[in-house]
């Protein structure tokens, strides 16, 4: 396994290599002289200024050289500076904006993610009962709809009209005027007790599952959760989040509609996914066997048919990581969430180069991890291919 | 030897479907007897694996019994809860799989499947080191290495799969194991040691099998008892060595005579004309009548039930009497 591990992260490296190349000469090589256009023909930068710019942006060296500063910086965590916002530097614009997507599209995807497989479970399951018609021509309905329409409705529904719900942006503005905290600060401690609370429930149904006996496993699992719980509480209305929670809380009231309507849209794929996959599964002869030693059904429906078909389901999770980024376009600008897709398509039409090359390079590396996580996935999930990696 | 253990008595069972119902079962009864092997025979589609099910009751969700019993040891098994049928399942009746390749989980280890079935059924239940104790003990006893437990299903060859799969199938001690078609997917060395090995430890552990194949000859070296299964119905049943020697019922007797004899005398091979029946619409009366050399008007109107033809040798026929022994086709 560890092998296997090196070997793909080294195809990573290598694959995001040629990526940046294609994507940092392609950008370059837009139409119009950049230098010309955004510095010395600038009405409002004095030409002393101009050409200090186009020294300190390196923009008069040699076309491979300004590219292998750029790859090399790249590593370091140096992204260049941003045309548009000179002298700010691209690397801290990122780090303003990525938190914030991440947080929304990881939501959104591990409750759609979660939602779809529950229900296309049930789906299979239940195959000709009554509530399959009902929930899966909703679904698809839902996952046919014109995706902008539907969310602005959301909005208009449930914001505009009913007030349960902000209307857009990620906080609240008034409410952060005088905030001890930057919002980074806040979305950061969010997402990491998201992060490790969910690790930790993980890890306690994991180690559940592996008890042999119903009881002591019923109890772990019960104990397990209400500790993590408690302790999720704790944190946050205790000693460590005190004076962040109103914070936190403004912005988590934030994400429920774009995740809310992120998931209406997205679960019947996941759900249709599932279900086809499911039914595969239970015409195997396994799931015959599975009966026939006497299972109970729930026995056979979640250890035997669901974990196999979880396979197909997790292949399909790469994409969804990979488009966490630039898939979120729409969303962001229906919601007014200011993160990486808004910067994508500005610093595109306002070719603020560096910024765009960072971004694009951003969902390479979303995609590559997400293609590396998925495969350890894989490899964890499916026996067949662990063995036949290692080899 | 002789206690029944297992009666199917008058079993009817019906697929319904939207073009009527197809008769799988038709009024089929037989018993098996404590520590008996019987052989059930027929081309695919006869119903063979449908009785087998029907046994477990793991039929497909359109199936349905219309009369008789399955008595295990006096208690009917139709008539049992779903909940009372499942914790009978592998403790009294289990099964050995045709096609042992898929048979298995592939994402769960050999031994853990075991264990699942285990885990629901052993009585008194065991310790972790108990359970491993017991699979090794049953892992030597069908010839696998007792390492192999810990290894996923696709690391076996097929043949290890099929003794891993008895292995399963002896787990719990059960009265009964069904092997359905157990060899089909082996080459034919491993399909005799296969064998060789179920007859030894039925033998040993002394508890009943039904044998379900559509191949005659691998039946015949392993059972006490065969029966002959032709469109739903059991149109013969008596011991391997008489129904072998002679077939009464015309199907028998012609399924017999397309197949050569290697030590035997050398006859004429008298292949089999036409096709099974449409389960939808079985033929009246005997309903091998439209392909029977020896049908009578008789034979298309009236059911003919199962008569002793001698020493226990059962046959449903009108016209067994005219069917020749099996050395008279000789040239």
């Amino acid at each position: 396994m560890g092998k296997y591990m090196a070997r793909r992260l080294f195809q990573s490296v290598l694959l995001f290599l040629v990526f940046i190349t294609i994507t940092w000469f392609l950008l370059y090589a837009l139409p119009g002289d950049i230098v010309t256009q955004k510095f010395r023909t600038n009405p409002n930068i004095p030409p002393e200024a101009a050409e200090t710019a186009i020294r300190r942006l390196g923009l008069d060296r040699p076309i491979l050289e300004q590219f292998w500063t750029y790859v090399t910086g790249f590593f370091r965590g140096d992204f260049g500076v941003s045309f548009n916002q000179y002298p700010r530097p691209v690397t801290e614009i990122i780090a303003e904006r990525l938190p914030r997507t991440i947080v929304l599209f990881l939501t959104a995807i591990v409750t759609y993610y979660w939602a779809g497989f529950i229900a296309g479970k049930y789906l299979a399951w239940r195959r000709g009962k009554r509530g399959e018609m009902a929930i899966t021509v909703g679904g698809v309905g839902l996952l046919t709809v014109f995706y902008p329409w539907f969310a602005l409705m959301a909005i208009w529904l449930l914001s505009a009209q009913l007030g349960l719900l902000p209307i857009s942006k990620f906080l609240d503005p008034t409410e952060w005027r005088n905030a001890p905290f930057s919002a980074n600060e806040v979305f950061m401690r969010l997402f990491w007790t998201v992060a490790i609370t969910s690790a930790l429930l993980f890890s306690v149904q994991y180690a559940a599952n592996k008890i042999r006996d119903a009881a002591p496993a019923r109890a772990i699992r019960l104990g397990g959760t209400v500790l993590v719980i408690v302790g999720f509480v704790f944190y946050w209305w205790g000693a460590g989040g005190v004076e962040i929670r109103p914070f936190a809380g403004d912005i988590a009231e934030h994400l429920v509609l774009p995740v809310l309507v992120l998931t209406l849209v997205n679960f019947a794929g996941i759900m249709l996914l599932t279900r086809s996959s499911m039914l595969e599964t239970m015409r195997e002869d396994f799931i015959l066997t599975a009966r026939a030693k006497g299972l109970p059904e729930k026995a056979v429906r979640d250890r035997h048919a669901a974990r196999t078909a979880l396979l197909p389901v997790t292949t399909s999770l790469v994409l969804a990581v990979a488009t966490v980024i630039d898939g979120g376009i729409i969303t962001e600008f229906v919601f007014s969430w200011p993160g990486m897709g808004e910067i994508l398509i500005s610093s595109v039409t306002s070719e603020d180069i560096p910024l765009a090359v960072t971004a694009f390079s951003f969902i390479g590396v979303m995609a590559l991890v997400g293609h590396f996580v998925v495969d350890m996935l894989y490899g964890v999930l499916d026996p067949r291919i662990r063995v036949s990696s290692s080899q | 030897m002789s206690r029944p253990l297992l009666e199917v008595d008058h079993l009817v069972m019906n697929y319904t479907t939207e073009k009527g119902d197809v008769s799988a079962i038709q009024d089929v009864s037989f018993t098996l007897n404590e520590g008996e092997s019987l052989g059930l025979v027929g081309e695919s589609g006869c119903g063979k694996t449908s009785i087998a099910m029907s046994l477990l009751r793991l039929v497909a969700e359109n199936a349905r019994f219309d009369s008789g019993e399955i008595r295990l040891d006096g208690t009917d098994l139709l008539s049992l809860t779903d909940e009372e049928m499942r914790q009978r399942r592998w403790n009294d009746i289990s099964m050995v799989f045709q096609g042992a390749m898929n048979a298995w989980n592939p994402v769960y280890k050999v031994g853990d499947q075991i264990r699942e079935a285990m885990d629901l059924h052993f009585h008194p239940r065991l310790s972790n080191a108990e359970v491993e104790a017991r699979i090794s003990k049953l892992f030597e006893l069908v010839g696998l290495n007792p390492a192999m437990m810990n290894r996923y299903p696709h690391e076996f060859s097929g043949g290890m799969r099929q003794r891993a799969i008895i292995a399963m199938a002896l787990s719990c001690d059960p009265k009964i194991i069904i092997a359905d078609e157990p060899t089909t997917a082996l080459d034919v060395i491993v399909q005799d040691q296969i064998l060789q090995e179920l007859k030894k430890i039925q033998a040993d552990l002394g508890m009943s099998i039904i044998y379900i194949s559509h191949d005659i000859a691998v039946i015949a070296e392993v059972t006490d008892k065969i029966g002959v299964m032709y469109a739903g119905k059991l149109v013969e049943l008596g011991s391997t060595r008489e129904v072998f020697a002679r077939p009464r019922h015309p199907y028998a007797f012609l399924l017999l005579s397309s197949t050569p004899s290697v030590t035997g005398p050398r006859r004429k091979l008298a292949p089999l004309e036409g096709e099974p029946p449409d389960l939808l619409n079985p033929p009246t009366g005997c309903r091998f009548h439209p392909r029977c050399p020896y049908a009578t008007d008789q034979c298309a109107t009236d059911e003919p039930p199962m008569e002793d033809a001698g020493d226990g040798h059962q046959v449903a026929c009108w016209n067994w009497k005219e069917v020749p022994e099996l050395g008279g086709l000789t040239k």
